[in-house]
């Protein structure tokens, strides 16, 4: 222990410890958790019956599984569409697009689209899920509003374009983040900057590409990270409007995961999906954190 | 300065994307207050409330005190876990502190798909298949994230407010309750309310961990309701969306302006 300034923190060493006990217990468990993952990925163990109790070592098996059978590496693929349409595209372009176009407006404005978006993310997923499946259903807001009053027989959207729907309903929901962030990133950027580049003869777009996009870059990575690896893991939505269906179109990692842990019982492999769900999000974070070592 | 005025179709197209994005909101208006609501689109038949005192009597009634007691119960255990160890780890200087704090950082991104099947088994084991499981699952996943905030709060605490306290001779208990306390008050409130938020909305675990239906929240009941094939009770669902939903967004709205610390908790000043 090095030198310790403040005598009522030396003095009281002990009771600081100890009251760092549960948190560390809590953080312990969760460590601990992780590395039982690990373990169980090389098991067969089951949800129920004998393998619940009389489980064995089966060495790598549930990893040749994951690569040999069809079912992860189509919903690795699945997951991929689903984050790089809803979480790059939907919710952060979107997001940019709104905040580069609102900074600086008129505040009524700026504050009804705020409110409007700001909805979507305030809700529970599940409601988000119900409001979204009655509106895609075949009596629902869509059918009724486009396509009934054109003659047009209704469609059954949540059946018909399902990995459509439910990335339409995640840009829904989480685009309103990708904004909150993004229109604080632009507020940050210092006015005399700009000011100075309008002043040496930049024009709009030059001042977008070389004066703003180079302070904000920071921002637009923790955005990037942040959502990717939020969206890749998400879960309550799609379970909630397809549970993964129709057929196996809409089954994400996570769902998968949830099948096979839950459904079909297989502890053993569903704990080798999340391990190889941990490995991914791990690789990323990975970035996240050099990302914010490295000075501006 | 930089004066932006919106052009016209610019203007026009921002009113667009608020309606769309709004519309899924007048429905369940619409159909929440239409007693004989069937889904569709229309203004209200019969225009009444109840379908709310449907939603919050009997088994509705039950799940919103399952949600709000997971909820309060997590948001209670991880301030108080939180703050109990954020305040060493602000003061003390120890070896290892900084390994320790991106672990902290690292541990924040694991998702809860990840650990789920070993927090089932643990729960499964131990009796823990109930909302008090539930609740500690909760804060255990919860717990990286609030121990980084409040960490981030008690170091702007001033030190020099301390010194002065423990020079006129306080205790430790009292300058952590006389000073620290008070003084990230709003730190609290924010971590409070931020695990509060996430536990009310949380799906997954309960679904996992609830084994009667007398132990299921909000979240669960409504998957099962609409989940279930047959006859949809619009009316009723509208009616328990809007209260579920009610107290999410009543948060936010109470610490908006707070609300940009959630952002500053990502990182760390090790």
């Amino acid at each position: 222990m090095r030198h310790q300034a403040n005598p009522w923190i030396t003095s009281n060493l002990w009771l600081l410890s100890a009251a760092m006990l549960p948190a560390i217990a809590l953080v312990g468990a969760l460590l601990y958790f992780t590395g039982w993952a690990f373990t169980f990925s090389f098991t067969d163990l089951g949800l129920t019956g004998r393998k619940a109790v009389e489980w064995s070592w089966v060495g790598l098996e549930n990893y040749e599984r994951l690569f040999t059978r069809k079912g992860f590496l189509d919903s690795l693929w699945t997951t991929i569409i689903f984050v790089f349409f809803s979480a790059i595209v939907g919710q952060s372009v979107l997001g940019f697009l709104l905040a580069a176009t609102l900074r600086g407006t008129v505040s009524t404005t700026r504050s009804v689209v705020e409110v409007c978006i700001m909805l979507g993310w305030l809700l529970p997923d599940i409601v988000a899920a119900f409001l979204w499946s009655a509106t895609t259903s075949r009596t629902g807001l869509i059918n009724s509003l486009f396509i009934v009053p054109f003659g047009l027989q209704p469609i059954n959207f949540i059946n018909d374009f399902a990995l459509a729907v439910v990335t339409i309903a995640n840009v829904w929901k989480g685009t309103a983040w990708s904004y909150l962030l993004f229109i604080a990133a632009l507020d940050s950027v210092p006015r005399e900057i700009i000011e100075a580049a309008k002043i040496d003869g930049a024009t709009r777009w030059q001042r977008a590409w070389l004066v703003v996009l180079p302070i904000i870059r920071p921002h637009i990575a923790t955005n990037l990270l942040f959502i990717t690896i939020w969206t890749f893991t998400y879960f309550p939505l799609i379970f909630a409007m397809t549970g993964g269906g129709p057929g196996r179109q809409t089954e994400t990692l996570a769902l998968f995961l949830y099948n096979q842990s839950f459904a079909r019982g297989n502890l053993g492999f569903g704990s080798a999906i999340s391990v190889a769900m941990l490995l991914i999000v791990g690789a990323l974070s990975l970035i996240y954190l050099r990302m914010l070592r490295e000075p501006k | 300065m930089e004066r932006t005025t919106l052009s016209r179709p610019m203007a026009l197209a921002l009113a667009f994307m608020a309606v769309i994005w709004v519309s899924p909101f007048g429905w369940l208006l619409s159909n929440a207050f239409d007693t004989a609501a069937t889904g569709r689109l229309i203004w209200p038949q019969r225009f009444g409330i109840d379908n709310f005192t449907g939603a919050i009597g009997g088994d509705a009634g039950r799940m919103f005190l399952n949600s709000l007691l997971i909820a309060a119960g997590t948001a209670t255990i991880s301030v108080v876990v939180g703050a109990a160890a954020a305040y060493p780890l602000s003061r003390l200087r120890m070896p290892g502190k900084n390994a320790l704090l991106w672990t902290l950082v690292l541990l924040r991104m694991l998702p809860s798909v990840g650990v789920l099947v070993p927090l089932y088994f643990a729960a499964q084991r131990s009796g823990l298949l109930n909302q008090f499981g539930v609740m500690l699952a909760l804060s255990c996943l919860n717990l990286p994230f609030t121990l980084l905030l409040l960490k981030n709060f008690f170091d702007t605490v001033p030190i020099e407010l301390e010194e002065a306290a423990y020079v006129d001779g306080a205790s430790l208990w009292q300058i952590v309750t006389g000073i620290v306390l008070p003084m990230s008050r709003a730190g609290l409130a924010v971590v409070w309310f931020f695990s509060f938020t996430g536990a009310w909305n949380e799906f997954l675990l309960p679904l996992i961990f609830s084994r009667v239906e007398a132990g299921f929240p909000m979240s669960v009941g409504l998957y099962g309701a609409f989940g279930r094939m047959g006859a949809i009770d619009y009316g009723f669902l509208a009616a328990f969306s809007i209260i579920y939903a009610a107290p999410a967004i009543g948060v936010y709205f109470l610490l908006r302006r707070n609300m940009n610390t959630g952002f500053a908790g990502v990182g760390v000043k090790g």
